[in-house]
């Protein structure tokens, strides 16, 4: 167990290193492969101790790190059900990006850099996922950030890029000031670093303190997963490669900050005022930013803003006090948003830098396996049942609601509008970039959409986990098996406080269910192609009654007919024949090879018939005996 | 009784070593040397075998007659060898594979026989009982051996022969 | 002392020694010289046989497969000068005109 965990942060850390020190002399193959060996290394070796673990959880120490006098710090890792999971997640996600990204990356020739410093994101982002030690974790809280700023600012020839790099950077560095003081009033409170130890010592602190301790953990994790007030880098940060958006700014690094509240939730749980400031904060952040993302046309922006307002969830789910909620939220967006960005890359690159989405247009068409997935994400994203999100964001307001508290029904009301924003301007960037638009800018359709089949289709995984992540916790009123709870329940907020009657979970499920299919209508009905256009079409056609005959019955025929044709006929029969036939004629012109003419052919004939006799003799003396 | 045994040892790996040297040279010459040893080792096997008469003539018609033979034909046209070493092995390999294969089985077959077990008895057919015998059994094959040579003989002679001149054709001389 | 079975595997090896000569030459004068190696070795068979069996027949026959060999050595020889003279080769792949 120790050598899987000590392995799953050493992997990417050799990997950072090994490039950083020598990449530059190693050719680009041998360098890429370094690079996502590395993390599929630490993506076995998740899986290995995930099934070694089993639900038990492990203290481990993997080094003595810093002692002085008498203060030590070790680089210990405290293996939870929740670090498991999470773990899974960010290593699965990341080795699918680092693939993604050696296809991405392929024309630029600073790849040295970037993969180095994405190896060292993923120890960075393990690190935090598994440290028990609060001065540990640190490190790993200022290594994300550190390599967050260096590759938004990756192309800092544009000046543009290196201003957003810096005000990631800053900002985030406002929120580490207060988890900087927390650690040190953990450790001056509680004598500890450990958090197995201090969510142990939880109920010894008093409220007030508690609180504290509560808003400076949330004020930390305010920076890091940009929620207001500090938000604004977020939608700067798109500056960066795309994968780096993918990997960095949608799946992972943003939801630290919502792990380290469920990590240290007892310490939170304590205090209600600090849950009520998570859960009011969380809910105006997610309408606002969906609002915002509404308005934008830099379909990365729009993936940004929805990223605020999916984490947003995240941390309403924890201030409703239900982690499994929050978490099961936290996977299934890690998916479908890796998934969307991904996709996204995959479109700037093919329509060369263009990022505006009312500047694409039928690519439906033009790049059709760029459309399923990233509709397979869209849906998830939409909360369109029965995907993924659907249930992760229903369990998460249903929590919020069933709060004792009655501005907590507020605040899930706020939650609710925020899914109906969140449908519309998800298929608003669906519809407007990927459907048939009749006026596409000039010279559009003459351009060459080309980009590598390998970046669609590593998505693949992504698209089918997007799509499926709703059998990781189906809730029992649905007949489900609620398998991440189950898998939770033994941590400090994995059970949700206060379960809802099932009735009102049903109505809920169907209610919001049946709304987002409506929106999604409505989105579509905004932002297709112009109506009065399709309605002369309609009518012109005679309400498309040919063509549906034509669909309906006319090809299915022809097809039929093909098949009888080509594959019956022709197949079956005729070349069984002429199998029949050319098996008779290969046998020919086998036996023909023997017919040399040479002696020496003949006599080796004459010998191998004695042999084959005296042969036979034997064996029918043998047998005979 | 051992001296008999160590006699026919002693002759049959003389036997198989100038016969496996004969088989393997390229030069045709040295071929029909090693197996004049080895119709020479046959013969005194035979002698040893009881078969004194047999060892007379396999030294006579076989070592003196046939190999002899040989040697004039070879030496008559200087026979290229002929076989070049490239594709050699592809001749080799299939022979000496059956050979083998035929090697084991018949001595499976061979050993498989009850009586092979037992040791030959010593015996001398001396020639005035072999050709009593013979003429007396076997008159009949051996008028037919004796046409069968003349046959031979005729063969030989005619497809010896040189082109006549009334066919118009000019003898090819190749001495 | 000497057991039959020895005599026979005797004869047996060397009988395949010249099947083997008689395949893998192309010289077809090797392939010759195999087929006597054969027919001698088939009589020392024989000879072996009849001593086992104490029967001179097997030693009346050794002397049809002399005059055997014989025979067709010297046709088989005249056969070789023959085509020798008529195409100016004596390597047996070298007459293929059955081919095919």
């Amino acid at each position: 167990m120790k050598s899987y965990l000590f392995l799953l942060l050493l992997f990417p850390f050799a990997g950072g290193l090994i490039l950083a020190v020598v990449g530059r002399y190693l050719p680009r193959r041998i360098a890429e492969w370094i690079a996502c060996s590395s993390v599929l290394g630490s993506l076995l070796m998740a899986i290995l101790a995930f099934g070694a673990a089993g639900g038990k959880r492990y203290l481990l120490t993997l080094l003595e790190w810093i002692r002085v006098g008498d203060f030590s710090a070790s680089m210990s890792v405290y293996y939870d059900p929740l670090a498991a999971i999470m773990a899974l997640m960010v290593t699965f996600v990341s080795s699918l990006i680092h693939l993604y990204s050696v296809s991405f990356m392929r024309n630029d020739r600073d790849y040295v850099r970037y993969f180095s410093y994405m190896n060292l994101f993923v120890f960075s982002m393990l690190v935090i996922i598994l440290a028990d030690n609060l001065v540990f974790l640190y490190l790993g809280w200022e290594g994300v950030g550190f390599c967050s700023y260096i590759l938004i600012g990756f192309w800092y020839s544009d000046v543009v890029n290196a201003t957003a790099g810096r005000k990631a950077f800053i900002l985030t560095r406002i929120g580490d000031v207060a988890l900087g003081v927390a650690i040190a009033l953990f450790f001056l409170l509680l004598d500890q670093f450990s958090i197995f130890a201090i969510n142990a010592k939880a109920p010894s602190l008093s409220v007030g303190t508690a609180t504290l301790l509560g808003l400076l953990l949330f004020w930390g994790a305010v920076g890091k997963s940009a929620q207001l007030p500090l938000v604004v880098w977020l939608p700067d940060a798109m500056a960066g490669p795309t994968p780096v958006s993918a990997l960095i700014h949608a799946a992972t690094m943003v939801t630290a900050g919502a792990y380290l509240l469920m990590r240290l939730f007892p310490i939170i749980a304590l205090s209600p005022t600090t849950l009520l400031t998570i859960a009011t904060v969380a809910a105006f952040t997610g309408l606002f930013s969906a609002l915002a993302a509404l308005g934008q046309k830099d379909i990365k922006r729009i993936l940004a803003y929805s990223t605020i307002s999916q984490v947003s969830y995240m941390f309403l789910g924890v201030g409703a006090g239900d982690v499994a909620a929050g978490m099961y939220h936290l996977l299934s967006h890690a998916f479908f948003k890796a998934l969307l960005f991904l996709g996204a890359g995959c479109i700037i690159q093919a329509l060369h830098e263009e990022h505006d989405i009312f500047k694409m247009g039928n690519l439906r068409r033009r790049l059709p396996v760029v459309f399923w997935l990233f509709l397979a994400g869209a849906l998830s994203l939409a909360a369109i049942p029965p995907f993924g999100g659907f249930f992760s964001k229903d369990r998460i307001l249903l929590s919020t609601f069933s709060h004792p508290e009655p501005i907590y029904k507020v605040l899930a009301l706020i939650g609710e509008i925020g899914a109906v924003i969140t449908v519309l301007y998800t298929f608003r960037m669906f519809f407007v970039a990927f459907l048939d638009r009749p006026s596409v800018p000039e010279g559009f359709e003459k351009k060459d959409l080309k980009i590598p089949k390998f970046m669609g289709w590593v998505n693949l995984p992504l698209a089918i986990l997007a799509l499926l992540a709703a059998t990781l916790n189906l809730p029992g009123s649905f007949g489900g098996n609620e398998w991440l709870a189950h898998y939770m329940a033994s941590l400090p907020g994995g059970v949700p406080p206060y379960s809802a009657p099932s009735g009102l979970e049903w109505m809920m499920e169907i209610g919001s269910g049946l709304l987002n299919i409506g929106l999604l209508v409505v989105a579509y009905l905004l932002y297709r192609p112009p109506i009065r256009e399709r309605l002369h079409k309609l009518l012109f056609s005679g309400f498309y009654l040919d063509r549906l005959y034509q669909i309906a019955l006319v090809e299915p025929y022809q097809k039929l007919a093909k098949v009888f044709w080509l594959n019956i006929d022709e197949g079956v029969v005729d070349n069984r024949f002429d199998a029949a036939g050319n098996t008779f004629r290969s046998f020919s012109f086998g036996l023909q090879r023997w017919t040399t003419g040479r002696l020496s052919t003949y006599l080796k004939m004459l010998f191998l018939g004695f042999t084959a006799i005296v042969s036979a003799l034997a064996l029918g003396w043998y047998y005979l005996r | 009784m051992a001296l008999y045994s160590v006699l026919f040892y002693v002759l049959a790996t003389v036997l198989l070593a100038s016969t496996l040297l004969a088989i393997t040279r390229r030069q045709v010459v040295h071929a029909v040397v090693y197996l004049i040893i080895s119709f020479i080792a046959t013969g005194l096997l035979f002698y040893l075998l009881g078969a004194p008469f047999l060892a007379a003539l396999e030294v006579i018609i076989y070592a003196g007659a046939i190999m002899v033979l040989f040697l004039f034909i070879v030496m008559t046209f200087s026979v290229e060898s002929g076989e070049t070493a490239k594709g050699e092995i592809y001749q080799w390999l299939p022979a000496i594979g059956l050979g083998v294969i035929s090697f084991f089985v018949g001595g499976v077959l061979i050993f498989e026989v009850p009586g092979s077990k037992m040791s030959l008895n010593t015996g001398m057919a001396t020639p005035t009982v072999f050709g009593q015998f013979l003429f007396k059994s076997y008159w009949f094959p051996v008028e037919i051996a004796s046409f069968l040579l003349l046959i031979g003989l005729v063969g030989a002679l005619y497809l010896g022969r040189q082109e006549s001149k009334k066919e118009g054709k000019r003898p090819e001389d190749k001495s | 002392m000497v057991p039959y079975g020895n005599l026979l595997l005797l004869a047996f090896t060397l009988f395949l020694m010249g099947a083997v000569c008689a395949v893998a030459r192309r010289n077809l004068l090797m392939i010759l010289i195999g087929v006597e190696i054969m027919l001698n070795a088939a009589g020392m068979a024989f000879v072996g046989a009849s001593l086992k069996w104490q029967l001179l027949d097997g030693q009346a026959f050794v002397l049809f497969i002399f005059a055997v060999a014989a025979s067709e050595v010297a046709i088989g020889l005249a056969l070789i000068v023959y085509s020798r003279r008529r195409t100016g080769s004596v390597d047996a792949d070298h007459y293929n005109l059955m081919k095919g």
